[in-house]
Parts: C-alpha cells; sequence; structure tokens
C-alpha cells in the first residue's frame, strides 16, 4: 500500500485538506490575538457564509469568481451588527466571551434550521474538472482552494505587516491602552479586525461547502478545525495558523489512509494534549509573561 | 398607585376573572386531548431524520384533527403531539423518554430514529407498558429482557432486506469478487455491518470494512485505503444521507468507478443533492416510490406544511401513525394492550403508503412486531431516483 501512487494522493490530498483548515483558523486566530475573544460562534459565520455562496452561486448564478467573496462580504457586512451589539462587550474578555459566544453560535444555528430545515445540499464547485496524473486523480477545486489560501495567507501577512492599519492593529494587540495613548482608534481598529476575520470564516464556509456540503451545522467541524489548528500553531500567531493547518492537513490524510479513522483522531488529539501541556502557546505562538 | 393607575389594575382584573369565568363554563362535551410522544434526534447531525419523523406524524395527528378526532370509546380525542429531541444518542432518549413517560403521562411514542436511542429508550418505556414504534436497525430492540411485548419496528432492518439485495445485486453484477464498506462506529454500524457482510459472504464476495466517527466529512483516506484493496462494489450500508452522499461525491473524486450501492436508509433525493453529478449510477435502497397515485396525496400534504425535500423517514411514520390510530379506533381504547393486540391483528388493514400491514419477526425476534414491506432498489438517472427493481422480502420460515 506504501506505494508512490498511493503516498503521492496521499500527499496532494493532505495539502488540499491544509489549505481549507488554514482557511477556517486565519480569522479565528485574528480575533483572538487582536481582541482576546475566543469565537465559538466561528463555525456559525462560516456556516452562513455557505449559504451566501449557495444563493449567490449555487442558485443566482453569479460568476463563480464574484460570487465567492461577495458572499464573504455579504456575511461580514452583516455581521458588524453583531459586532455592535454583541461582540464589542467581550473584548478582552476571553472568559465571558466564550460562554457568550457559545450562545450566539447555537442562536444562529438553529435560526438557520429555522429559515433553511436541516437537510443537507450541494454547493456547486467552482470546476467539475478532475486533474489526472498517471495513477493520481483530484477535483481541480482543490486546486483553487489551495491557491485562494495561499493568497489569503500571504494578504493577511503583508496587511498585518506593512500596512499602517495593519500595524496599528498589531500594536492593539500587544497593548491596547499604549495603542490608544499613541493615536491608534480602537474601535475603528476592532471593527476592522471583526470584519476581516468574518470574511475569512464566511470565504472559508463557502469553500467549505462546496467540497463537502452544506447544512446549520456544518459550522461545528469548523470550529473545532479552528481550535487544533491555532491551539497547534499558537493562539494569535498567523505563521502558526499556516504550520498547525499544514500539520493537521497532511497527518490527517497519511494517519487516516494508512492506520485508519480513529488512528488519525487518536495521534490528532493526542498532540493537541501534549502540546497543551509541555508547550501551552503552540508551536510559533508567544509565550505569555 | 394612582387613582388612574388602580382603576386600570381593576379593569385589569376584571377582565382576567371574565376570562376565567367564561373558560369555566366552556361545553363539558368539549374534546379530550390525546397526549402522542414523540422522540427524535432535533439538533446535530441526525435532524434531517428527526425532522422526518416528527413531520410524518404531525401530519397523521393534523389529518385526524381536521376530520374531527379521534373516536374512541364515546370520547373524541384532539390529538396534540409531544416531541422531545435525542439529540441520536442513548442518554438524552432515555431522558426524553422519562419525561413523555412520567411526565407528560403518554400511552404512544413514535421513535426515536436509530438503535442508540432506541435501546436507550425502551427501559422506561416497556416496564411502564407504553406502545413504541421505533427505527432502527439492532435485533436486540425485539429481542429485548421485555420479549418486545410494547415495541414495534415500522420499517424492514436489515435482518430483512440485506439478503434478498445482495442477492440480486450478485445477478446482476456476476463478476464482482470484492465488496468494500465504510460505515459509522456505533451501534448502527456495528450492527448493519456484520449482517451485510454475512448476505455478501453467503453469495461469494470477500468484504473490506472501515470504520469512521460520525461527524466526518473527509473520507479520501479511508476510501484510498478501500481501492487499495481493488474493490468492485462500493456498499454505503447504514450510512446517513449526509455521509452517503459525501462518500459517492469523493470516491468518485479520487478516482474509483467500480459499483456503489446503499442497501439500507431511506431516501435517494438527499444524497443526489449532496453528490450532485457524481451520484449518476448509484444504486440505492428505497421505499417510497412517489409516482404511485396512493403516495402523491401524502407529499401534496407534506408541501403544504412544510418546505424542503421530504426525507424517507416521513412518509414512514405518517404510514406508522396511521396504522395505530386505526387501531385505537379499532380496538375502541386507549389502553395499550388492547391497542397492541389488536395493532398484531391488522393484517386486513390497507396503510396509506405502503399498503397491507404485514407483521413478523416470530422466529428472528420472538415477537411478531416487525413490519415487512416491499422495497425498491432506485438507480440514479438524469439526477433522479428510478425504481430499478422492487422487492418483496419473504418472512423467515
Amino acid at each position: 500500500m506504501f506505494n508512490s501512487a498511493v503516498l503521492t494522493q496521499v500527499a496532494v490530498d493532505g495539502i488540499g485538506l491544509s489549505a481549507i483548515y488554514i482557511l477556517i483558523a486565519l480569522g479565528f486566530t485574528l480575533l483572538f490575538g487582536i481582541m482576546r475573544v475566543v469565537n465559538f460562534a466561528h463555525g456559525a459565520f462560516a456556516m452562513l457564509g455557505g449559504y451566501a455562496l449557495f444563493y449567490l452561486y449555487g442558485d443566482w448564478g453569479l460568476p463563480y469568481l464574484v460570487a465567492a467573496p461577495l458572499a464573504a462580504l455579504v456575511v461580514a457586512a452583516a455581521a458588524l451588527v453583531l459586532e455592535r451589539f454583541v461582540y464589542r462587550f467581550f473584548y478582552q474578555k476571553m472568559f465571558q466571551s466564550m460562554i457568550g459566544l457559545l450562545g450566539l453560535d447555537m442562536a444562529i444555528m438553529y435560526l438557520a434550521v429555522i429559515a433553511w430545515n436541516a437537510e443537507e445540499r450541494s454547493v456547486p464547485p467552482g470546476t467539475e474538472a478532475l486533474v489526472e496524473v498517471g495513477d493520481l486523480v483530484f477535483p481541480a477545486q482543490k486546486l483553487i482552494i489551495a491557491a485562494i489560501a495561499a493568497v489569503a495567507l500571504l494578504a493577511f501577512y503583508l496587511f498585518t505587516h506593512y500596512t499602517r492599519y495593519g500595524r496599528a492593529m498589531r500594536a492593539a494587540a500587544q497593548d491596547v491602552e499604549i495603542a490608544q495613548a499613541q493615536g491608534v482608534n480602537s474601535s475603528a481598529i476592532y471593527q476592522l479586525a471583526f470584519f476581516i476575520a468574518v470574511f475569512m470564516a464566511a470565504l472559508a464556509g463557502g469553500f467549505y461547502a462546496q467540497t463537502y456540503a452544506l447544512s446549520p451545522f456544518v459550522g461545528e467541524p469548523q470550529l473545532m478545525i479552528a481550535f487544533v489548528v491555532v491551539i497547534l500553531g499558537g493562539m494569535g500567531s498567523i505563521p502558526g495558523v499556516a504550520l498547525g493547518g499544514l500539520l493537521l492537513g497532511l497527518a490527517n490524510s497519511f494517519l487516516g489512509t494508512f492506520y485508519g479513522s480513529a488512528a488519525s483522531t487518536f495521534v490528532t488529539f493526542g498532540a493537541v494534549i501534549l502540546l497543551l501541556i509541555f508547550r501551552p502557546w503552540g508551536l510559533l505562538g508567544a509565550k505569555e509573561a | 398607585m394612582s387613582s388612574r393607575a388602580l382603576s386600570k389594575f381593576k379593569l385589569a382584573t376584571g377582565m382576567l376573572c371574565a376570562a376565567a369565568a367564561f373558560a369555566a363554563a366552556a361545553p363539558a362535551g368539549a374534546q379530550e386531548t390525546l397526549k402522542i410522544g414523540v422522540i427524535a434526534s432535533l439538533s446535530g447531525g441526525g435532524t434531517a431524520w428527526g425532522q422526518g419523523l416528527q413531520r410524518g406524524v404531525q401530519i397523521a395527528a393534523d389529518h385526524v384533527n381536521e376530520e374531527g378526532g379521534l373516536k374512541i370509546g364515546g370520547k373524541t380525542y384532539k390529538l396534540e403531539v409531544i416531541a422531545f429531541d435525542d439529540q441520536y444518542n442513548a442518554a438524552q432518549a432515555k431522558t426524553a423518554a422519562d419525561r413523555l413517560v412520567n411526565r407528560e403521562q403518554v400511552k404512544v411514542i413514535f421513535g426515536p430514529v436509530g438503535s442508540p436511542g432506541a435501546l436507550g429508550s425502551l427501559p422506561v418505556t416497556q416496564p411502564a407498558k407504553v406502545l413504541q414504534f421505533v427505527d432502527g436497525y439492532a435485533p436486540s430492540i425485539l429481542k429485548n429482557e421485555w420479549k418486545g411485548a410494547y415495541v414495534f419496528r415500522v420499517n424492514n432492518s436489515n435482518l430483512e432486506f440485506s439478503e434478498p439485495i445482495v442477492e440480486w445485486l450478485r445477478k446482476a453484477n456476476p463478476q464482482a469478487k470484492k465488496v468494500g464498506m465504510i460505515a459509522p462506529n456505533d451501534a448502527t454500524g456495528q450492527v448493519a455491518v456484520p449482517l451485510l457482510a454475512d448476505a455478501y459472504k453467503k453469495n461469494g464476495f470477500e468484504v473490506h470494512t472501515e470504520y469512521y466517527e460520525r461527524g466526518t466529512k473527509e473520507f479520501t483516506p479511508l476510501l484510498l485505503r478501500m481501492m487499495a484493496q481493488k474493490i468492485d462494489v462500493f456498499e454505503l450500508n447504514s450510512n446517513a444521507p449526509g455521509e452517503a452522499g459525501l462518500l459517492i461525491k469523493q470516491a468518485r473524486q479520487v478516482g474509483y468507478k467500480g459499483v456503489i450501492i446503499q442497501s439500507g436508509g431511506a431516501g435517494i433525493d438527499e444524497l443526489i443533492q449532496i453528490a450532485g453529478p457524481l451520484a449518476k449510477g448509484v444504486l440505492k435502497y428505497d421505499v417510497i416510490d412517489e409516482s404511485l397515485p396512493r403516495v402523491k396525496p401524502f407529499i401534496t400534504l407534506y408541501h403544504q406544511k412544510y418546505t424542503g425535500l421530504v426525507n424517507g423517514l416521513a412518509p414512514m411514520y405518517y404510514n406508522a401513525a396511521s396504522i395505530v390510530f386505526e387501531a385505537m379506533r379499532r380496538a375502541d381504547s386507549i389502553d395499550t394492550t388492547r391497542v397492541r393486540d389488536q395493532l398484531e391483528r391488522m393484517d386486513d388493514y390497507d396503510s396509506p403508503i405502503l399498503g397491507k400491514v404485514a407483521w413478523t419477526g416470530e422466529k428472528e425476534y420472538g415477537v411478531k412486531h416487525q413490519l415487512l414491506h416491499t422495497f425498491l432498489i432506485k438507480e440514479v438517472q438524469d439526477g433522479k431516483g428510478v425504481v430499478k427493481a422492487s422487492i418483496t422480502p419473504q418472512p423467515q420460515q
């Protein structure tokens, strides 16, 4: 079974998985890094992103390259209402945010059940094409998602390191009071960070729905993925998300193929537990003083 | 309190008293309410099944109420459906059964779906002699310490349909040698797979099996593992529609070109909805032929009341509830022992969806509480399930 064709297929599948994992976790780590909010409703925004793409692309037939970002934009813009009336009360309150946003997550999820029923539905992929190279077969959609994940990761890194607003975000993340004293408008920065985080979650949710399926409950596994990736990579670290997502995707693919589903789950969560014990700040996170 | 506020308070109190007096003076001949319990997965991944169950029972109850209620023993009962969520797990199903039996005092419970919930709720309902109508594959749902006295299974289990399906598949694919199964690692999968595997082995197939935890979305690693065994037939067994749809989609996406069949579960539309064009050619066990004149009225009723796809469990539970309400009428009682005895003698009743009622299971389970019905094998063609075969399983002699 360990022949080169299977190994290559497993590696390609692992990279495809990693791309989705990275996209899902990016927004989650941003909210924690800047506002110290553990966003338990992250999966719910991803789910809403899936429904937005379902209508814009699957139902209304907008061109895919327009529909995908537009769906994420619509969700992020609508979510600003929640930022004003819910999230704002939880900034810099890590533990309170966990419970409060868990409630928000459930409220959004069951409103979605009322609105769209519980049935699973499919969002058509950007392309139905299969890439076949020798024995290797995989959907071209995975390549598109991997490319978008790479671009999003790079853009995100450049934004936070080389733009005025990005640097202001990082300053607020390090010490909000000193940042404010230096003229940083923390409310505006928080709003911007929230918008970007929800945009990324909704974008990831659209891809997730295309790759798998869409129902009001698809947010739960995405939240779990975001958690594992961010714990592996380090809370608040963007390179950590890239490393965590890559490790998790490849590990799931290799372990799942060669040792089965139970072994994959056991090793993944075992690694997370060990990391929390011996290196709780993650592989690339900053150790808190 | 100001005099204006006081007079408002007096007025409100007066209105309340008048309303109470009016209610007390309501006619003595008004309908009594008969509570009907439902245990269903109304949250989490099994919600589509749970909603199907609940809606099927609700439509049947509404139908009875619209016709003036259930007339039993000189009384007319208005049916009230009370549903509790079991989250597709045994512990929650037991809690739901406790509430329905002890707090709501119901005599009849429909559900749950799935072996974990069914087995979890029986210790509450059976000693209390509450009639329960379940859909789960575990033989011990009927063959248990209470001798299945007050529990009925209202859908074929895989003990009834596995062998006939595999025999049909063998005839259709005489060259096929190896079958691969990917199944959920829970009571449903653990019960369904051995029975199905036995049927395949009896028909000369080699069987390769993989298990996964419910909630898994990415099956490519397991599919690669299974394809390395060079399988000819991919059997989707007891997977929920969502998981079955994903398995089909991902199997075709990694280049699997062999036969795909699902022996189990009702409803092909959700599976097609998820797998899309990649579902083409997939074979599936099903129970409902929507084109039949006897099924169409239910489908119309469903769409008048609810939106979205009709989950296969909705017509099955509409059928089951209709049989039970008819048994109550004929027994002229809501006493559960009398209703049960009547149910066992209902072979002449033409049920709305499945036709003539046939109870079996004496040999397999020691009690004749297994509904045996004709089933279909459908093939996905042009995005729709087309009936390929109709099979009536024979009761074991």
